[in-house]
């Protein structure tokens, strides 16, 4: 099938152009990191349109949380972004709370900012793991996975599982540290910074053939990352200065002031270097934490039954990929009315075609790949 | 599609400061002055601000707000069914001045339909499409309104609150490629030529035997009407008997009266 000349489109010296392919990339391919289907539209190797589909992984999280009472809601929120279920829950127990009027005991609160920039550290991880992965570096995905495997160790001593925490509570969280777990996670920060970061800026961020494909690939300048409502690494590398925890600071970052990681690049190798400067940024602030931890109670005494009053908030939290939301309505009942996810995934994605446009068919990998999407956010 | 330039080039953060609010408040008579009419507006708990916007005057407000008061980002579209009326909320976001904006507009139950502002933010377009799909509300202006999430030959609105799931085999499941881009199902594909057949079994017998209801249909049709075309009750009776149900013991042919 013939598609219409794009603009800008090259015709060969006599007029000639090559006939154009469709390839079908995904549903089920490795670099695409989940069940997102890519149609791409091929000149030679240069990507003329790219269409993609989604919905494969569409669990209709949204109806469920309308059918649960507010106590469920964190399990269940937990499968949508699940590589970095904790900040999920962080984001559903603070829009129950504002919705409520209620706040956490200060003790909660910085818990809460412990495992979440932990489980920042552990999401980032996979993020630059696969990302050597796609582009052919086979090492930094091992590494990387051995890092993230002791952070999921210490969220199953403190929550009892390894991916979906169900952790956090509404006015709290579930279980105060088992003994030895303060220690244990400062020897891991110690070693993660001492260690891992360096040997992983030694694999990929002077390796030549990882620069060559993604230094000026892919560029997002600032007024589109703006237009597409882009956040998190994604805008941040491209100079835009968005960021939950500093410009609506909510919880304990009220009290623990973030230092915003930006680069004015806007391509994927600066995307990248922002998620790896976020790393350390997170263990920064884990040790911010672990320094000035208060006593006190873990969480409010809430009735089992929550019935929030009648009203409607909308409540951000900064997610390991941007700006993630709740817009939740009350009716007075004990199940949401409406409880509205804005996935940063979902919103990143939409960039692509754009991104791709003109790219050859390697790049694809490495664009997508530098957006970090997950499925199970981009569906729900 | 191409970006809309903006003026604001000047990036830069602001510190969160609740009395910002304030000046969004006075900063929103703007809105007032060009529409000649005073929009409602209210204090929302997180440091935002509320306003309800009329379906016809969504466009020119959420140009002001583009253009006059600087909110860069549209960030979430949220449908809401409040059963009496669907709602459309918009959320704004400004970096400049660390505004957070809500936007609702009232529609109708029956046949809603909004202005869509991708043409001014283009992140509203899956947004829009998400809503579309779960809540059936049209946006109009939209570039691509399709479904998103959901199959495309899904039946219904699932989080409109009248939603009640259908039997996956009482619809034809099969699904044709219309263009290289898009797939297409149900009514859409009567027309193109290379539909597949997939075996479905009780899917098929359905559609065979329309008013037959197949195992597991029939109780949520009897409960609810939704799902399959609706047969009404007499027109079931005037159905023939289906060929299947002929036996040995039934002779074919006229009665044994006529015969004689």
């Amino acid at each position: 099938m013939a598609t219409e000349v794009q603009p800008g489109y090259e015709v060969g010296p006599a007029g000639f152009r090559s006939e154009e392919m469709i390839l079908n990339m995904g549903p089920q391919h490795p670099s695409t990191h989940g069940v997102l289907r890519l149609v791409l539209v091929l000149d030679g190797e240069t990507v003329v349109q790219c269409t993609p589909v989604i919905g494969y992984l569409h669990r209709g999280m949204e109806k469920i949380f309308e059918n649960r009472p507010y106590m469920a809601g964190p399990r269940y929120i937990d499968n949508a972004d699940y590589l970095s279920p904790m900040l999920n829950e962080c984001c559903y127990a603070g829009a129950v709370e504002q919705l409520m009027g209620i706040e956490p005991p200060r003790r909660a609160q910085y818990i809460r900012v412990l495992v979440g920039e932990l489980e920042r550290i552990a999401s980032h991880l996979v993020a630059i793991g696969t990302y050597g992965l796609d582009l052919g570096a086979f090492t930094p995905v091992l590494w990387c996975f051995r890092d993230r495997e002791q952070i999921l160790d210490m969220f199953e001593s403190l929550s009892g599982h390894r991916f979906t925490h169900n952790y956090m509570r509404v006015g709290g969280v579930l279980y105060d540290f088992p003994k030895g777990w303060l220690e244990q996670c400062e020897k891991f920060l110690d070693k993660f910074e001492k260690t891992s970061i360096p040997e992983l800026e030694e694999l990929l961020t002077g390796n030549e053939i990882f620069e060559a494909r993604t230094q000026g690939v892919g560029y997002i300048d600032p007024q589109q990352a703006l237009a597409y409502a882009l956040t998190g690494p994604v805008a941040r590398a491209s100079g835009v200065p968005f960021d939950v925890r500093v410009n609506r600071p909510y919880g304990a970052y009220r009290e623990i002031p973030v230092n915003i990681k930006l680069r004015q690049d806007g391509d994927c190798f600066a995307r990248y270097k922002v998620r790896m400067d976020e790393m350390g940024e997170s263990v920064r602030l884990c040790r911010t934490v672990l320094d000035k931890l208060p006593g006190g109670p873990i969480s409010v005494r809430s009735p089992i039954a929550l019935r929030p009053p009648r009203g409607e908030t909308y409540f951000s939290v900064e997610s390991a990929r941007g700006e993630e939301s709740l817009y939740m309505i009350s009716d007075g009942s004990e199940y949401p009315y409406r409880a509205k996810l804005r996935a940063p995934s979902f919103v990143n994605l939409q960039v692509l075609p754009e991104l791709l446009r003109g790219h050859k068919i390697g790049d694809v990998i490495a664009i997508l790949g530098s957006i970090d999407i997950v499925l199970g956010d981009v569906d729900r | 599609m191409d970006l809309v330039p903006t003026q604001n080039t000047d990036l830069s953060l602001t510190a969160y400061d609740p009395r910002q609010v304030n000046v969004l408040l006075q900063q929103l008579a703007q809105v007032d002055a060009a529409l000649g009419q005073t929009i409602p507006k209210r204090r929302l708990t997180g440091g935002a601000v509320g306003i309800e916007v009329s379906a016809e005057q969504l466009l020119d407000v959420a140009r002001l707000l583009r253009d006059a008061l600087g909110f860069e980002m549209m960030t979430c579209v949220s449908g809401v069914d409040m059963i009496d009326h669907l709602e459309s909320v918009y959320h704004f976001r400004s970096l400049r001045n660390n505004w957070l904006l809500q936007a609702r507009v009232k529609l109708p139950a029956e046949n809603p339909r909004v202005a869509s502002l991708v043409s001014l933010y283009p992140s509203a377009n899956w947004l829009e499409r998400e809503t579309y799909d779960l809540f059936g509300i049209v946006y109009e202006g939209h570039p691509d309104l399709r479904r998103i999430l959901l199959d495309d030959d899904f039946f219904g609105h699932p989080l409109l609150k009248s939603f009640r799931p259908t039997p996956l085999t009482v619809h034809d499941r099969a699904t044709t490629q219309s263009s290289a881009m898009q797939a297409v199902a149900g009514e859409q594909q009567r027309n193109i030529e290379t539909i597949t057949h997939k075996h479905l079994g009780q899917g098929n017998e359905e559609r065979l035997h329309p008013g037959k209801l197949t195992f597991g249909s029939a109780a949520v049709f009897k409960q609810t009407g939704q799902g399959v075309e609706p047969v009404p009750e007499d027109a079931l009776n005037a159905l023939p008997e289906p060929e299947t149900l002929t036996t040995d013991n039934t002779e074919a042919g006229p009665p044994k009266e006529q015969r004689g």
